[in-house]
């Protein structure tokens, strides 16, 4: 793999992350009850484990 | 009592009625169906009774039906595929009642609470339900079958 397409490789990795990590971030400040910085601080870090989490189903499921 | 209690019970009264003489009896193609809608009418109850009672966490309880409720489904249009595929069940008329009926109650559920996190919230739940109860009934008339993998 050239350095080129490595590059593209892990950009596009790390779109998908964001991606998925902004969508469930979202879902955690509309499902929670009150707004704290605490509530924020959890919410960032679960979102973060489900965006690895999708992430990884997402290429079990396409095999790519 | 106010109008959306009367317009749970209403839900209630006529619609688990007609879901349980549904699931009780007849062939199996319209069990599962009468199956799949019964779960999305309790929904849509839950969702009016939060309102009625002016409880917005009870919403939680709609959210929680709304995704188990296809979920459910789903493990039986696993566990019947081979029954279902000798009578697949062609019920894409009740589906859309319910579809439209729960649209109609998140939109007026919207319109009532206004713009704010738990519109939003509503939104979801109305989302899962609509999405949820469509990806449901097409399994069920077996729509995934030749989807194996992938």
């Amino acid at each position: 793999m050239t350095p080129r397409a490595a590059m593209r490789t892990t950009l596009r990795a790390a779109a998908e992350f964001l991606a998925w990590w902004t969508g469930l971030a979202v879902l955690w400040l509309i499902l929670i009850s009150a707004v704290g910085p605490l509530e924020l601080a959890v919410g960032a870090t679960v979102a973060a484990l489900g965006a690895l989490a999708a992430r990884a189903a997402r290429r079990a499921v396409t095999g790519r | 009592m106010n109008g959306w209690i009367l317009a749970a019970t209403v839900a209630l009264g006529a619609g688990a009625g007609a879901t349980l003489w549904g699931v009780a009896t007849g062939p199996l193609r319209r069990r599962v169906v009468a199956q799949n809608l019964s779960t999305a009418l309790a929904c849509l109850v839950l969702l009016l009774l939060a309102q009625g009672y002016d409880r917005p966490s009870y919403v939680d309880l709609a959210l929680v039906l709304a995704l188990l409720g296809p979920v459910g489904t789903l493990v039986f249009a696993r566990l019947l595929a081979d029954d279902l595929a000798e009578d697949p069940p062609r019920a894409w008329g009740p589906t859309y009642l319910v579809v439209g009926a729960g649209a109609a109650v998140v939109t007026a559920l919207c319109v009532a609470t206004g713009p704010s996190r738990a519109s939003a919230k509503l939104l979801v739940v109305g989302a899962l339900l609509i999405g949820g109860n469509v990806v449901a009934s097409r399994a069920l008339s077996g729509g995934f079958s030749g989807l194996r993998r992938g």
